[in-house]
């Protein structure tokens, strides 16, 4: 139990370590997937 | 973020971008925008004020609007608070660095490269490929290690990889779907045996030189896949510790920024074209974001490299799980022979690491596919846009149109098909369907007149057009690339690479030139042709 504890907290630093303001890589992905079809649809709505 | 507390950073930042944007367009004596204007005179960078006015109003706006929500309420709890108030002071000043980089640094270096020219007899800044995305990443790298990151930029640098993410899926909409076959058929063939290969390699290399299996695991999965995000996915399954991962991170950020620096001018030494440097770097690099990087200073102005490379890098990606379950399957097996126990949830992992940002790439290909970026009439055929409309300013010079009657008449074209399409191309005075342009093009191989080629490039030229939507959101990514890798520059500290020590450097740099040797001889004899 104790390794498994310390397995996890190891994995938390390591994604600290990946330098992001987002607390896991899928929010990340999220939040890139959202901006990218925005501005997407910004270009749509204003150009076309 | 108490740091931020009654900080005027953020606002003095969005002024400052907003000021620069309104003098730059204001065209007023007053204010002094004649030396700016008379400066860009100088570096040549006159096409890109429209851009840089644009890009500084709005971001000055946003920017500066956070600023005064900062300095009005000081305290940041919610995680809007964390995901957009605290970063934006760096992300400001990332943005100011772009400019530097960009619209400074890079036509000054151009312009010195040239005034050298003479006396050295060649352009240091061609050669060396000093354009605003190596700049940025050097300046990164250098204000990191120098100045530091202070408190009030670091959630923006941590912004960094956001950006890339974002600029990659907007990639998606770069790709015709002709390119992604061909592609995508050359990658998956390149990228699957170099990636199993090298996971291969690197756990045998492991066993011989005795390195813990957590971090031959780790090391197999960064070094195989695509760098730091693959050795954090690979880390559960064969139960990496924080020291493993700092080893590993550190050694592919070494053996990746060496990769960054050396590839280009070693493809320009040798003659490499965007397909083959596209398919090196997107198989050689070992990290996402370098790879990018390394396509662009390969090639800034064009976004062909960056297309290729990309296209190998996210196929690498692909294979992400099948590297996740074969360092299961290994891992477990070793610890059965140690007798002990694997409890590790093995779909979970692959579900919850997989990168999403993968996906979002091909969901962006699928949606730009329907055309909903295009303009009526307006064609994508293998990397470039047409449009067939007849137009006057479309058609071939009539004393050129009389040289391709003449050669026809010669009987030097033997293709039936292509006489056909020239008999059409002097009909019309203009190509007219998506059809002609190969066969117009193949023409070339009919005649050794350069004169003559050229004739049949311009008809083809000709009817080429550049979507002012595409042209926006090739903008957009650029600066989300430049912006992305000043950031990822900003994060290469001499700590991260001291980490990366001992056997299991020995092995990264072993494994990680021996990838770009092999790849580099795979690219450079095997792959012909362009894209």
């Amino acid at each position: 139990m104790a390794e498994e504890k310390a397995t996890t907290e190891d994995q938390k630093k390591m994604e600290e370590r990946s330098l992001s303001v987002f607390a896991s890589e899928k929010k990340e992905d999220i939040t890139a997937l959202i901006i990218a079809f925005v501005l997407a649809a910004l270009v749509i709505i204003t150009l076309k | 973020m108490n740091e931020e507390k009654r900080s005027p950073v953020t606002l003095i930042i969005g002024l400052i971008l907003l000021a620069y944007a309104l003098v730059l367009r204001s065209q007023n004596a007053a204010l002094a925008p004649e030396g700016l204007v008379a400066l860009a005179d100088f570096l040549k960078t006159g096409k890109t004020l429209g851009t840089q006015i644009s890009v500084g109003l709005w971001s000055g706006i946003i920017i500066s609007v956070v600023g005064i929500w900062n300095l009005a309420m000081p305290s940041m709890t919610s995680k809007f608070d964390k995901l957009v108030r605290a970063p934006m002071a760096g992300i400001g000043m990332i943005i100011a660095l772009c400019y530097i980089t960009r619209f400074y640094m890079e036509p000054l270096i151009k312009v010195w490269g040239k005034q050298a020219q003479p006396a050295l007899g060649w352009d240091f800044s061609s050669i060396f490929g000093l354009n605003y995305i190596l700049l940025g990443i050097i300046l990164g790298i250098v204000w990191v290690n120098t100045i530091g990151i202070p408190a009030w930029m670091q959630a923006g640098v941590k912004t960094a990889r956001l950006a890339m993410k974002t600029a990659v899926i907007t990639l998606g909409t770069m790709y015709s779907i002709t390119e992604l076959k061909y592609l995508g058929g050359l990658s998956i063939l390149m990228v699957a045996s170099f990636v199993m290969g090298t996971a291969i390699f690197v756990l045998w290399l492991g066993k011989l030189a005795q390195i813990p299996r957590p971090l031959t695991g780790v090391l197999a999965a960064g070094l195989g896949v695509c760098g730091v995000s693959a050795a954090v996915a690979a880390a559960p399954v064969v139960k990496a510790r924080g020291v493993d991962m700092a080893y590993s991170i550190g050694m592919l950020l070494l053996v990746g920024v060496v990769g960054l620096f050396i590839f280009p001018p070693v493809a320009k030494m040798v003659g490499m074209n965007e397909l083959q440097f596209g398919a090196w770097a997107g198989t050689g690099i070992l990290n996402s974001a370098q790879v990018a990087a390394a396509a662009l200073i390969f090639d800034p102005h064009t976004i062909e490299t960056l297309k290729v490379a990309e296209i190998f890098n996210i196929t690498r990606i692909l294979f992400l799980p099948f590297i996740v379950i074969m360092l299961a399957i290994w891992f477990a097996k070793g610890e059965e022979e140690a007798e002990g126990k694997v409890n590790v949830n093995l779909g979970k992992i692959l579900v919850d690491k997989f990168p999403l940002f993968v996906l979002g790439f091909i969901l962006m290909f699928a949606f730009s596919s329907t055309g909903v970026f295009t303009p009526k009439g307006v064609e994508l055929h293998g990397k470039s846009f047409y449009s067939f409309k007849i137009d006057e300013k479309k058609e071939v010079r009539t004393r050129d149109l009389k040289k391709i009657q003449t050669m026809m008449e010669s009987g030097a074209v033997t293709d039936a098909k292509v006489k056909a399409a020239l008999e059409k191309l002097v009909a019309d005075k203009q190509i007219t369907s998506a059809e002609q342009i190969p066969l117009v093009l193949k023409a070339q191989d009919f005649t050794p007149d350069k004169d003559m080629k050229k004739v049949f490039q311009d008809a083809d030229k000709k009817v080429q057009t550049k979507p002012e939507t595409m042209e926006m959101m090739r903008e957009y990514m650029m600066w989300l690339f430049a912006f992305g890798l000043i950031g990822l520059g900003m994060q290469i500290t001499w700590t991260t690479i001291r980490q990366a020590g001992g056997k299991a450097a020995m092995i990264g740099a072993f494994t990680g030139v021996t990838k770009a040797v092999l790849s580099f001889f795979v690219c450079w004899l095997l792959i012909k042709g362009s894209i």
